[in-house]
């Protein structure tokens, strides 16, 4: 009779030990900083430290065979972009291109007078893997910054600065480009 | 059967309490009847029978503990456990295994005030953990949000961490129940807070054999086990039952 009592309790103690081992959802939050972009800053040639936008500005990267890939997408104002990095192997130094095309309108439209300008430049860089959590996993970094403006003869970019060599978060422009 | 009579006679006797109170007023002669039984002291030895399980149904776990409790008064006891544990925990971004063994020693208090000569107890306790470990990364997939790139870099070199320890406190509750003479099944879930643990290089610990589950949120963890029992009586001491007063 009494053992009953027992029983019911040692069935409670076992929901209770059964229901609290579920695992909390381990999804990586938002707000976590993990692999952070490049992010690039255009300021004005004659007054190099005021932002000037890129009219018509459009972004695109490249694939390892050097293929074209889809437009990055860029926001308002286009004085800022925010560039996905390529990498493989840690400590295993990449070199990423970029084109970046000023008047785009000017290449879509059908006046053969008029012509976008493109400039591609190269970035390099070393991924460098930082652990974050259990939910995030590993992150990226980006160690050894250092960029090339291609020379095509007709570059609108005119001068370029490398703020931060090492690329951790997002929160300020790692390279300053002039125009 | 015996359980049940005594069941019944102490249901009468309860009944009479307030009969006998009421004449106590009347008459002050205080009668001191007692019971006494005998109970048992030793050493309770005992296996967990939840790791074995889980050990034969998830390809992702293996373990096994031994648990034991000595009898030092009426209601404390000296417990303690030893365990070993190989667990994979396999995330989107994280493939780990981490494999070690562990010590607890403590005291559980039993607050059941049992019947006659009942041996069954509904305990608190905490206990003081000690694991020693390693873990290994077998594989790792960078997080990255951006999918303008192809799948995100993965890394299939696996890194092993060695030589990593953790010491934690608990605080346990369960309950034992003596089935039959001597043989105890109990259940009881334990709450843990880690007190110091060394972390391996670049990464963390994510699971601690016996801590169990580390989360991202705090040094807060929790555990649960079952076990089957056997107790070793050494000796039996009296325990006096007052029927009335």
């Amino acid at each position: 009779m009494k053992r009953h009592i027992f029983y019911k309790l040692l069935l409670l103690t076992i929901i209770i030990a059964g229901t609290s081992s579920c695992e909390r959802d381990d999804i990586c939050a938002e707000a976590t900083q993990t692999t952070p972009h490049l992010v690039i800053e255009f300021y004005d040639i004659n007054d190099p430290d005021v932002l000037k936008e890129v009219r018509q500005l459009s972004v695109r990267g490249f694939d390892r065979d050097n293929n074209p890939l889809d437009d990055i997408t860029v926001s308002s104002p286009l004085n800022s972009i925010t560039l996905p990095l390529y990498f493989l192997n840690e400590g295993e130094n990449v070199v990423s291109r970029f084109s970046i095309e000023k008047d785009t309108d000017f290449r879509l439209d059908t006046d053969p007078a008029t012509e976008s300008n493109v400039d591609v430049i190269e970035v390099s860089y070393t991924p460098q893997f930082e652990y974050v959590s259990r939910a995030c996993g590993y992150k990226s970094i980006f160690t050894n910054l250092s960029i090339t403006v291609v020379q095509d003869g007709n570059n609108w970019i005119l001068s370029n600065e490398v703020i931060f060599t090492t690329i951790e978060n997002e929160n300020e422009a790692h390279i300053l480009l002039r125009h | 059967m015996k359980h049940t009579s005594y069941f019944v006679i102490s249901l009468l006797l309860l009944m009479l309490v307030p009969m006998t109170s009421f004449s106590q007023e009347e008459d002050n002669t205080k009668q001191q009847d007692t019971l006494v039984f005998k109970q048992k002291y030793g050493l309770r030895l005992g296996v967990d029978i939840y790791r074995p399980i889980r050990s034969f149904i998830d390809d992702d776990y293996t373990g096994f503990e031994i648990n034991g409790d000595y009898r030092l008064t009426k209601n404390i006891y000296l417990a303690g456990e030893l365990g070993t544990e190989q667990r994979s925990d396999v995330t989107d971004y994280l493939d780990v295994t981490a494999k070690g063994s562990y010590f607890k020693a403590g005291v559980d208090y039993n607050f059941y005030q049992n019947w006659l000569d009942m041996e069954n107890m509904i305990y608190g306790g905490f206990r003081v953990g000690v694991s020693s470990f390693s873990q290994t990364l077998n594989s790792y997939t960078v997080y990255n949000t951006d999918p303008y790139y192809d799948d995100p870099f993965t890394s299939d070199v696996s890194q092993e961490f060695k030589g990593l320890s953790a010491i934690w406190a608990e605080i346990i509750f369960g309950m034992k129940v003596e089935v039959i003479n001597n043989i105890y099944v109990g259940a009881n879930v334990q709450l843990k807070g880690r007190i110091t643990e060394t972390k391996p290089e670049n990464f963390a610990n994510l699971y601690i054999p016996g801590f169990n589950k580390v989360f991202d949120s705090g040094r807060f963890g929790i555990g649960f086990g079952y076990n089957v029992s056997y107790l070793i009586p050494i000796y039996k001491k009296d325990k006096k039952v007052a029927v009335e007063q």
